[in-house]
């Protein structure tokens, strides 16, 4: 294990400790809240950019993902009453199979056509699950948290927890995918799909892998969410902001790092939070948009692109 | 003057001063809400609001609540049910509100429901639709008119009853209200024995309404009981104005979301004649209560200031009602205790600007006083011409009525 891993783990630990211990520190529930919401949305920029980041397909659906995770935990706690833990692990396989039908996809279809295939697939679940009355259909259905399990005295606290650690295991499987052959041959892809196939990449098994795991992470982000807002409507369950948002973090953060999407998501999650206790009107969407606006035109490869500009500098003054 | 009483005197200005001064320092009474303010609801979220802040205006113009100064802390919720829960838990826990009003509309109440319950708390709500039916909380007061939740269907069918209807087609779009309403119309269409010849759920996003209005047609309805929102409400007028319902139809309309908003109204001009639709107020004689037309009054201009909906004759007197009920509670319970002010919002009927208001136990109103007005004598591209009586004539409930039913829909629609 070299120093970078060491310091890697370590610091992962650090946070997962720091998160447990919060709730003795803070009585107040409101930073609760908005952490689940910023940690939420780390998890679904570290998930999109397996895909979108690595492998250079643009993703619009991660609602559709997102909602899928939703629902399946609504689902299971209708149906069966199924704790909190079996709501995710059902959730992530149902997202990896839906990753698996969006890989075979990408067999027919690359670009903007993908990217097309994805925002129709959220609109086909959104309007089944509309459709769907076991799960409230469109009037939503509202839900009763069980009791908080020990060793957490509030059920928000243990969401951030729980959705602390899917962050530090996307992470770790974003970081693990970068830097092994599987990232060199989505990077490989990317550039070039022909080429990578002729040279021997197994372009459709990588491609079907990327959706997989992506598709995994995205849902296993949702299933809380059933729990955390105690309701579940098709139309917040699937709304498109999560598609976008997603994007633009990706996007201002940086996708060729595992550390862009981790940057973005904080940054915009946060700023979107303190815009909707500020500001609080249609300002804020203005902001939004003019900060995206911005990060495209100076800095197309987001944050990361632009570390990385800075220290190359750095070096070569250094040289 | 003895220097004695002098000084007596000067000691007690001070005095009465300094407690004077410690009044005025008082903090306000803090009231909490989010408010769509962007995305889909915020037409309906930013009349509704302007309605409470002209209440707050009017009772701090009186000296405020116990003294204290009122004030609003509202926040955004982009018409969403994921934003709520956060703006609610920093409303309570970091802006100390004293206390809760409610969101616009059912969906970005309903996450709050639970929360409001485990902690005990007081929920002012806000046009939500039975969002309280399975929580079951007791400290929930909803300020719309709706009542039981089948007066809605009840009204409009029983209006088509009278009128000789002994069929019903029902459309209804596929989203969270429609979809209420329509499953209760079909419990209420079969206690009057009335039999469903057609019913038909379209997908949201719906533009083009010929196709399935034909297919209605075709199934010969007397009654036409129609759950839509605001875009579909105008496809199927259109619909309507094109092919028309042919002359056994005695009334048709009930739940089509966006005829109350000045803006479609405008826009749909004559094609609104003859239908007959619910309402929460509407400028006809008996709809005047003590302070309704100083409502209005102070209304209209900032309306047109605020680019908010011009007639605001659907939220914005209840948002001024929700404020004058916790104003009447406050006062008669003299302290903030939130359990006290539930139990005398429940135990009393209250004077507002939008008539009397009892509670009954599921927070709801006793009685619906959900309007049921068909449009009549519309002209095309006039906004004021809804600000007079008679272009929308009350038709239910029985004691607001301001006239009778013009049946069949045909003869009305001229």
């Amino acid at each position: 294990m070299n120093r970078n891993s060491i310091a890697f783990w370590i610091g992962a630990g650090l946070f997962l400790v720091v998160v447990a211990l919060l709730p003795q520190l803070i009585r107040n529930e409101y930073p609760f809240f908005a952490a689940y919401v910023i940690l939420q949305f780390i998890v679904l920029s570290v998930a999109w950019s397996i895909l979108g980041g690595y492998a250079g397909y643009v993703n619009f659906g991660t609602s559709a993902f997102f909602g899928v995770g939703v629902y399946t935990a609504v689902f299971l706690f209708k149906a069966t009453g199924a704790p909190l833990a079996v709501q995710l692990a059902a959730a992530a396989a149902v997202g990896a199979l839906l990753g698996f039908a969006v890989g075979l996809l990408t067999l027919r279809m690359q670009g903007i056509f993908f990217s097309i295939a994805t925002i129709a697939l959220t609109i086909v679940i959104e309007t089944s699950v509309t459709n769907w009355r076991f799960v409230g259909g469109a009037a939503g259905i509202q839900m009763q948290r069980p009791a908080v399990m020990a060793p957490f005295d509030g059920y928000v606290q243990m969401l951030v927890f729980v959705q602390a650690l899917l962050v530090v295991l996307a992470i770790v499987i974003a970081r693990y995918m970068q830097s092994s052959w599987i990232g060199r041959g989505l990077q490989a892809l990317k550039d070039d799909e022909l080429a990578a196939e002729c040279t021997g990449v197994p372009t459709l098994r990588l491609k079907v892998l990327a959706c997989v795991i992506s598709g995994a992470l995205m849902c296993a982000a949702g299933a809380p969410a059933a729990m955390y807002l105690q309701y579940a409507d098709p139309s917040s369950a699937f709304n498109l902001n999560y598609s976008v948002s997603v994007l633009a973090m990706s996007l201002i953060g940086g996708t060729a790092h595992w550390a862009g999407p981790v940057i973005g998501a904080i940054l915009l999650g946060t700023t979107q939070q303190l815009l909707t206790v500020t500001i609080s009107s249609e300002v804020n969407l203005l902001v939004l948009g003019i900060m995206l606006v911005v990060f495209v035109v100076a800095a197309p490869e987001g944050l990361i692109g632009l570390i990385r500009k800075a220290s190359r500098k750095r070096a070569e003054r250094e040289a | 003057m003895k220097r004695r009483t002098f000084l007596g005197g000067t000691i007690a200005a001070a005095v009465v001063g300094r407690t004077s001064g410690v009044v005025a320092e008082q903090p306000p009474i803090k009231i909490g809400m989010s408010m769509a303010q962007t995305g889909g609801l915020a037409g309906g979220g930013k009349a509704s609001q302007l309605g409470i802040e002209i209440w707050r205006d009017d009772v701090n113009a009186k000296g405020g609540l116990l003294g204290r100064k009122v004030e609003l802390i509202v926040y955004d919720d982009k018409s969403s049910a994921s934003e709520t829960p956060a703006i609610y838990s920093k409303l309570l826990d970091v802006d100390k509100v004293d206390l809760l009003f409610a969101p616009y509309a059912t969906v970005p109440t309903a996450p709050l429901m639970p929360l409001v319950k485990q902690r005990g708390l007081l929920l002012m709500g806000n046009f939500s639709f039975q969002v309280n039916s399975k929580v079951g909380h007791d400290m929930w007061f909803n300020n719309a008119p709706w009542g039981p939740a089948d007066s809605w269907a009840a009204a409009f069918l029983d209006l088509g009853q009278k009128a000789g209807g002994k069929t019903m087609a029902l459309l209804a779009a596929d989203q969270e209200f429609a979809q209420n309403l329509a499953v209760t119309a079909k419990a209420v269409a079969k206690k009057l024995n009335m039999s469903v010849v057609f019913d038909q759920a379209y997908p949201p996003n719906t533009v083009e309404f010929s196709g399935i209005l034909r297919a209605l047609n075709a199934a010969k309805p007397d009654i036409v009981y129609v759950a839509s929102y605001p875009p579909d409400s105008a496809g199927i007028l259109r619909a309507v104005n094109e092919i028309g319902v042919g002359d056994n139809v005695k009334i048709f309309g009930g739940g089509m979301v966006g005829l109350q908003f000045a803006a479609v109204m405008e826009n749909l001009g004559s094609l609104l004649n003859g239908v007959v639709n619910y309402n929460t107020w509407l400028p006809e004689p008996n709809m005047y209560f003590d302070g309704t037309k100083a409502f209005f009054d102070a209304y209209t201009p900032r309306a047109k200031e605020a680019k908010v909906d011009p007639l605001g004759y659907y939220l914005a007197p209840f948002g001024y009602a929700s404020g004058q009920l916790v104003e009447q509670a406050i006062k008669a319970v003299g302290s903030l205790d939130q359990k006290a002010i539930a139990k005398y919002l429940h135990g009393n009927e209250h004077k507002t600007i939008v008539g009397p208001i009892a509670f009954s136990a599921d927070g709801e109103r006793k009685d619906t006083a959900t309007l049921m007005a068909q449009f009549r004598g519309i002209k095309d591209k006039n906004v004021e011409q809804f600000r007079s009586p008679g272009k929308q004539v009350i038709l239910f409930p029985e004691r607001l009525k301001s006239g009778e039913l013009i049946t069949p829909f045909e003869a009305a629609r001229t």
